[in-house]
């Protein structure tokens, strides 16, 4: 209780958010639905900092689809689970829908998952295949639009500068024949902090036997969510067989670093990540959702 | 800091720190204890309550977010009349035994069925996957819901 | 109008339903003082000093509290080895060290915060591997000195905190002359309770005397380790109880009662109460112990068990509560479900430098089971026969008796448990039809009803109404709420709503032995019966006088006493009840109960504390599981019991208590364990120690068996606890089968499945 932050600034606009980041953003930690950021606050003791309160603004919880698909940064991660204007995104509603208890996908948000950029954020890998670039605004520099590849620097570590906001995320166009899926390894069917969470968009060739295009992003087994691109280039416009998704395993197992922890050995993360990575290409090119949850 | 709000449709004005978890103002402020910390991590779900409409962990919830919403939990589900439709499902699937856990389920519940009246049982399943019961096992939870469904589109 | 077998809403369900329900953690008071503990930060260590200056001269603290400020003494239910506060020597991470009591919570916790400790950490004993080698340190070096609270001693020493042996010179010879020997080693971790309600308790002093409220599942237990540990009288200390939000073994010894209590003394009396958060709860819960075992078997070419070795070691943390029952526990087991022939069995509760186990919901059972189950379907493999037919072939039969002597006189039931099952689920069948990834399993078991006392005051109101005053407590499982409420309306003729049952005072009701083993049903139940039969008896002497009939022409028909046959002359009991108030006094009764001893031999073994295996009971589980060959996770797609419970009172409380133990007994085979490193919990959140959810859990199928027991009330004996023994057992069974490798740990983890499940795809 005593590192709880000291005063609470809840704004009712953007103008105004920005506003208080540019003229305090330092000291300021931003709160949309604080899922992640109340845990912390009460368990880790952090320095006693002021809250920003940002989940009444409006205009930041729409997703529009007019050409480019926008995700407004406070959309729940339930309402992009049940929303049918992503079913392009399979991937995303899937991750969405695995953030968590219903809670906290009530009210954790898109844009809380991106900015506290989490080791085993969720909606991180889905994001990464398809392109996705965050939105930031601020008072002194308007807008700015990064690819969330060069967001993500490290372990809870982005590009966000204290005086910005992140106002939202959109998509790059799915690939027309593309099929996504997200799968995600946990002990329990829900509630997990993913022991491998892995976002695959498979394009098959027309001719039924290639791979025309393979996107591929991978949580929880490296310091923060990230393509695997030296995978998606071996299998780029490759025959499917076994041996390609053996070696495709083999090469991801080089570029990832999975660690020992409460959730999982290092050892079960190295077997596991290999066979997931084969399911989801598997459920692309059949395209079916391979949801490990036992209902889909 | 003030906190205007409404809690079971009665205005609250508080004065606040700034800092407190919307749990720890309900029941040390309000005296609502009926909603219950089992966690403070939202793991558990005990805390659950309604911030106009949404179910959320009010453990991990700050309560000067809550400033002008309406707050629904547990003390404001029996109207006069007595249970409610759904607790009154619960009471005769013995949906209940320690009962820790019970109010976070019923509030969770009535969220999910205001959004969809007719829930199936793997909806149910996996809108509580945010609610530990650790009595039960779940199925007389799950069997409730199915209760209440069913009697109130009888009605 | 009969209430037995009705499933009746328990009388607290409207309560808990609204949130009026008053748990420990409610309790509030103008002068509510709010108390924090500081913990050990180190698995052992030797405490230079403790430096409390900074913390007592903080705003808002009234009291610090250690070692030094309360009664020198040890305190313990089966040994005084456990001292209030640590004064010398740290035994385990988390054990208190000091106490403060403030005005608010962050008060507390900042003085906490503000005490200087110099602590010198020691080499810990940080597993039985470690406690039991030469030249261990030991956890208690001063281990001689401690009294036994019965007076009489048991076999312990070193690290060794009671042994039980029972040794047959045939043992060996039944190895010499073996044909097929079959050996197996196994181990199970912890397992956390994981009520909902973290520990709390409140302390009041006042008039000398010590009030404490606590939702406790054993509130006498509580009044007599409190007066042990500050050195009062147990009448000085009075208990009273709560709504419990769920305890499962956990809440039977002091958690937070005596520290709350001695620092209202010392804050001037205002009450104090204290609260675990969920990592100090975790972190010094009495969770299941890990435990190992290595049994062997001698077997002739038929399959017949000529003899059995059996070596159990159970990790019993620092300090002992209730644990040395436990070695016991395993050799009552050993003989209560298949024949063994000559059996050796070896016991041993060892101490470490962990935090002190306890009784977790079907003590030992719920490992043991696994381990001799997957032994069975061991020697089954072995020996080319079924699983089905070699646990039917080896089955113990009524007549038979356990290793201590005890005769079992219905353990026919086994049998007949596995026909009901065969109706269910026909095992050849479910064999031959499982799809891919798919197992099976079967397992049986043999489960008590505690024995230990109970009573029961029953009060006629003037309104006809019954007001049943006992120390019995509700952790949940309806045993009161619907059980003895059922009970008593039954006897009477009256409804639920007729009757009232006061919440546990221990000034004010008689002696209980507590929510545990099965037991409230049954035994209170019991008393509930014979105190309703002495009250029977001077409601119908009142009654005479008032119908001028005689007392044997009586009925009691629907909360009315009347004339046999003469419906016309029917009188409510509450005419009766004040009639009898105004003339001979208000009408009450009391009734006891406990089981008789049972004839056994003591000198089957030595460290026999717990000698008998009272009123058991008789179960059969199966379980189909699917194996996810992506992630090794498995999950339960079929799981049925088939339970004997005496007489149902209350059909869906027992579904309840039948579905609840199963899942708990799931979360125990696949998630739930709490792992030790370094003499260290991993899990200390409940986002690490996963508990079991709706979405992985299947509906129970439940076949219950009732066979009155001729002494429980309307024929009932325990439920509560049988229906867990066996899920890890059968699902162990089932993976093993689902992958044809054996699984002889528990959990069952993705980690050693998956490595089967690639193991199995090299071999093609």
């Amino acid at each position: 209780m005593s590192q709880m932050p000291k005063q609470f600034i809840s704004v009712s606009s953007q103008e105004e958010a920005l506003a208080q980041l540019d003229a305090h953003g330092e000291e300021l930690q931003i709160l949309a639905g604080g899922t992640d950021l109340m845990v912390q606050l009460q368990q880790s003791g952090q320095r006693a900092q002021r809250l920003l309160h940002i989940e009444n603004i409006p205009g930041l919880r729409n997703i529009t689809c007019n050409g480019v698909t926008g995700i407004g940064a406070l959309c729940t991660h339930r309402q992009i689970a049940e929303s049918t204007s992503l079913d392009n995104y399979r991937s995303l509603r899937q991750a969405a829908a695995q953030v968590g208890g219903w809670q906290t996908q009530m009210v954790g948000t898109i844009g809380g998952n991106v900015v506290n950029a989490s080791p085993a954020a969720d909606t991180l890998p889905p994001l990464l295949i398809h392109n996705a670039r965050v939105t930031l605004v601020s008072q002194s520099g308007g807008s700015r639009a990064v690819e969330l590849g060069r967001f993500l620097l490290g372990r809870r570590q982005t590009d966000r500068r204290h005086d910005e906001l992140v106002s939202g995320i959109t998509l790059a166009r799915r690939p027309e024949r593309g099929r996504d899926c997200y799968i995600k390894v946990g002990r329990r069917s829900a509630t997990e902090v993913a022991i491998v969470g892995l976002a695959a968009c498979v394009t098959p060739g027309r001719d039924g036997r290639t791979l025309e295009d393979v996107r591929l992003a991978i949580c929880s087994v490296c310091p923060m969510p990230k393509r695997l691109y030296e995978v998606e280039h071996l299998m780029q416009g490759e025959e499917i067989s076994e041996a390609l998704l053996e070696e495709a395993g083999e090469i991801m197992l080089k570029h990832i670093d999975p660690i020992d922890d409460v959730r999982a050995s290092k050892r079960y993360r190295s077997m596991v990540a290999p066979r997931v990575l084969k399911h989801a290409i598997a459920c692309c090119i059949e395209n079916v959702s391979g949801d490990l949850r036992p209902w889909n | 800091m003030e906190l205007i709000f409404r809690v079971n449709g009665r205005s609250e004005r508080l004065e606040l720190q700034g800092h407190e978890t919307l749990l720890d103002v309900l029941r040390n402020d309000l005296c609502l204890t009926g909603t219950k910390d089992g966690c403070r991590e939202g793991e558990c779900g005990a805390c659950t309550v309604l911030v106009n409409g949404r179910a959320v962990d009010s453990c991990i919830y700050a309560a000067m977010a809550a400033y002008d919403a309406d707050i629904e939990t547990v003390e404001g589900l029996a109207k006069n009349a007595g249970l409610n439709s759904l607790q009154n499902a619960f009471a005769e699937s013995g949906g209940v035994q320690c009962g820790f856990c019970t109010p976070g389920f019923l509030m969770m519940l009535t969220a999910l069925l205001d959004k969809y009246p007719h829930p199936d049982r793997d909806l149910v399943r996996d809108a509580l996957s945010g609610n530990i019961c650790r009595c039960t096992g779940y199925a007389q939870i799950e069997e409730a819901v199915a209760r209440h469904v069913e009697q109130r589109s009888g009605e | 109008m009969s209430v037995l077998g009705e499933s009746l809403v328990r009388t607290d369900a409207a309560g808990k339903l609204t949130g009026e329900a008053r748990y420990t953690v409610d309790y509030d008071a103008r002068d509510l003082l709010h108390g924090a503990l500081l913990r050990s930060p180190v698995p052992a260590g030797r405490i230079k000093a403790i430096d409390t200056a900074a913390a007592e001269s903080l705003p808002g603290v009234r009291c610090v509290v250690t070692a030094r400020d309360v009664p020198d003494t040890l305190a313990g239910w089966v040994l005084r080895e456990t001292p209030l506060f640590a004064g010398k020597q740290v035994r385990f991470e988390g054990e208190p060290l000091a106490g403060v009591a403030a005005d608010t919570p962050e008060q507390a916790k900042a003085a906490i915060a503000a005490i200087k400790l110099d602590i010198a950490e020691t080499e810990a004993v940080g597993d039985m591997k470690a406690a039991l080698t030469e030249n261990a340190p030991l956890v208690h070096p001063e281990w001689k000195s401690y009294q036994p609270t019965s007076g009489e001693d048991y076999p312990r020493y070193g690290n060794i905190a009671s042994e039980l042996v029972a040794d047959n010179d045939d043992v060996d010879v039944a190895f010499q002359n073996a044909d097929l020997i079959v050996e197996d080693e196994f181990t199970s971790n912890r397992q956390y309770q994981a009520y909902i309600e973290p520990k709390s308790a409140v302390g009041i002093y006042r008039d000398g005397r010590y009030t404490i409220h606590t939702g406790h599942q054993y509130p006498f237990n509580i009044r007599d380790r409190v007066a042990q540990y500050l050195a009062v009288r147990p009448s000085q200390v009075r208990v009273i109880g709560h709504s419990i939000g769920g305890g499962f073994g956990a809440k039977l010894d002091t958690g937070l009662e005596p520290y709350a209590a001695i620092m209202s003394k010392l804050a001037g009396g205002r009450p104090v109460k204290l609260v675990n958060n969920r990592t100090e709860d975790m972190l010094t819960c009495p969770s299941r112990e890990n435990a190992t075992m290595k049994i062997r078997s001698a077997l002739d070419k038929q399959g017949n068990l000529l003899g059995r070795e059996l070596i159990c070691h159970m990790d019993n943390g620092a300090y002992s509560g209730e644990m040395a029952f436990m070695p016991s526990v395993i050799f009552h087991l050993a003989g209560s479900v298949y024949k063994v022939g000559n059996i050796r069995v070896i016991a041993r509760l060892v101490y470490t430098n962990t935090a002190p186990t306890g009784a977790m919901r079907g003590v030992c059972g719920v490992y043991f089971s696994a381990f001799q189950e997957r032994h069975m379907d061991h020697i089954a493999d072995e020996l080319g026969v079924d699983r089905r037919e070699y646990r039917l072939n080896n089955l113990v039969k009524s007549g038979d008796s356990l290793l201590n002597g005890q005769v079992l006189d219905d353990a026919d039931l086994l049998r007949k448990g596995f026909e009901k099952m065969e109706e269910a689920a026909p095992w050849k069948q479910q064999d031959k039809n499982k799809k891919n990834w798919h197992g099976i399993g079967i397992a049986a078991g043999t489960w008590i009803t505690n024995s230990m006392p109970g009573s029961v005051q029953l009060k006629l109101n003037e309104d006809g109404s019954i007001t049943v005053v006992t120390a019995a407590t509700d952790n949940g499982s309806g045993a009161v709420s619907m059980g003895i409420t059922q009970i008593v309306a039954e006897h009477f003729g009256l409804t639920a709503d007729d009757i009232v049952v006061t919440m546990p005072d221990t000034d004010v009701a008689g002696y209980d032995g507590g929510s545990q083993g099965s037991r409230t049903t049954h035994i209170v139940g019991r008393a509930a019966g014979i105190a309703a039969d002495e009250l029977k008896g001077m409601i119908f002497d009142v009654a005479a006088g008032m119908l001028e009939a005689g007392k044997d022409d009586l009925e009691m028909v629907d909360g009315q006493v009347g004339v046999v046959g003469d419906p016309t002359s029917r009188m409510p009991l509450g005419d009766i009840a004040t009639a009898a108030t105004w003339s001979r006094g208000p009408l009450s009764a009391s009734g006891s109960y406990t089981t008789e001893p049972v004839p056994f031999n003591p000198g089957c073994a030595s460290g026999m504390l717990f000698p008998y295996f009272p009123t058991p009971t008789y179960h059969v589980h199966f379980a189909e599981v699917e194996v996810n060959p992506v992630t090794g996770n498995v999950r339960v797609v079929r799981y049925i019991v088939v339970q004997e419970v005496g007489r149902v009172i209350n059909p869906a409380g027992v579904r309840g208590q039948i579905q609840g133990a199963v899942v708990q007994g799931i979360g125990h085979a696949l998630y739930e364990s709490l792992r030790i490193r370094g003499a260290r919990y991993l899990e200390r959140s409940l986002e690490a120690y996963r508990l079991p959810l709706a979405v992985d859990m299947p509906e129970v199928e439940i076949i219950t068996m009732e066979h009155p027991h001729s002494l429980g009330p309307f024929g009932a004996k325990g439920v509560g606890e049988p229906a867990i023994i066996l899920a890890p057992a059968v699902i162990a069974c089932a993976v093993s089968d689902a992958l044809g490798k054996p699984f002889n740990r528990i959990p069952v983890s993705p980690e050693e499945v998956l490595e089967a499940i690639v193991e199995k795809e090299k071999q093609g």
